[in-house]
């Protein structure tokens, strides 16, 4: 008679859940394994198949309660993954392209006339961001951990998500408040080398990945499954 | 004994399931239901989300491992998980001693 009770269950359960593919996969994965060494053990204690099938899945829960469980933890799983992105690519792309201005178009004050003061400030502004927002993710991370027993993890997943909304979104603004300004002050210099045009497309996409990410992990976090 | 009751240390009552041993999921539920007698009765789909959340905090790790000819993940103690359990069992102990002392002599819990 197969395992149809079981089958069941499973996929309502994993049609309710939302997260990285392999966590879903691996959690319903064990889902199945449980269920099916618990209807042994209960045909072993003389059960007919299907009522141990049955017996096995009212144990384990109902799918609703069990499933709001298995969402937090993919939402805080999928913060976390998301985090750690954010800690290591922004930081990168953003010296890889001050890098490469350097080699390619060189120091700011090669240029003719200095820029002026309030474009110097969007531009530093501009390079702490990717720092800055590089080290909250950091630090949520370790407090993500340090909290793990202690705060309830649709709670952190919602904290993790609004950091990593909040830090993409702070990137984006410093990217487009740079380009606004040096197109205010000469737009020549947004198309002054090829590579770097192809460098900043390059960021563009990044930027864009990580903040389908983000909004990712808000909706993992939010799900009511 | 109620889920609700037993939410609160299911994370100690893991930690405690896995000293010293590497076990899978059914495995630990087995374990618990073997160790209380059959009294705890809490669904145990719950089990899971919170073994990763155990592992999310550094208390335990987890391996995919073939166990009776079949794939499955087993878990086991950190370190860390290790001084987590000894802090809680000693947290354990004060609390049942301070609760005894006032409630232990009283009439209905002798009946």
């Amino acid at each position: 008679m197969g395992t149809a009770v079981i089958d069941r269950y499973v996929t309502d359960l994993g049609a309710r859940l939302q997260g990285s593919k392999k966590q879903v996969r691996d959690l319903l994965t064990e889902t199945r394994d449980s269920l099916a060494d618990a209807t042994e053990a209960h045909v072993g204690r003389g059960l007919s198949e299907q009522e141990a099938q049955e017996r096995a899945v009212e144990e384990f829960g109902p799918v609703r309660e069990i499933a709001n469980e298995y969402q937090a933890e993919l939402a805080v799983a999928y913060g976390t993954r998301t985090l750690v992105w954010l800690a290591i690519v922004l930081p990168l792309m953003h010296m890889a392209w001050e890098y490469g201005r350097m080699l390619l178009i060189g120091p700011w004050q090669d240029f003719a006339a200095m820029p002026p003061a309030w474009y110097l400030f969007i531009a530093k502004a501009n390079d702490l961001t990717s720092g800055i927002a590089s080290g909250v993710a950091l630090v949520t991370l370790v407090l993500g951990r340090v909290l793990a027993r202690k705060y309830d993890s649709r709670r952190l997943a919602k904290i993790g998500a609004g950091v990593a909304l909040t830090a993409v979104g702070a990137v984006f603004l410093g990217n487009v408040s740079i380009i606004l300004a040096t197109a205010h002050l000469d737009v020549a210099r947004l198309a002054q080398s090829l590579p770097m045009t192809v460098a900043s497309a390059i960021t563009w996409i990044v930027i864009v990945r990580l903040g389908l990410l983000a909004r990712r992990c808000l909706s993992c976090a939010t799900i009511v499954a | 004994m109620k889920p609700d009751a037993l939410r609160g240390h299911l994370d100690a009552l893991l930690l405690a399931t896995l000293d010293g041993k590497q076990l899978h999921g059914y495995a630990i539920i087995e374990a618990l239901q073997q160790g209380s007698g059959g009294a705890l009765d809490l669904p145990t789909g719950t089990v899971y989300p919170a073994l990763r959340r155990l592992e999310r905090a550094g208390h335990v790790t987890s391996d995919w491992s073939t166990v009776g000819g079949r794939k499955r993940r087993t878990y086991k103690l950190t370190q860390a998980g290790q001084r987590a359990l000894n802090a809680e069992r000693s947290a354990w102990r004060e609390f049942t001693t301070v609760i005894d002392g006032v409630l232990g002599g009283g009439k209905w819990a002798q009946q």
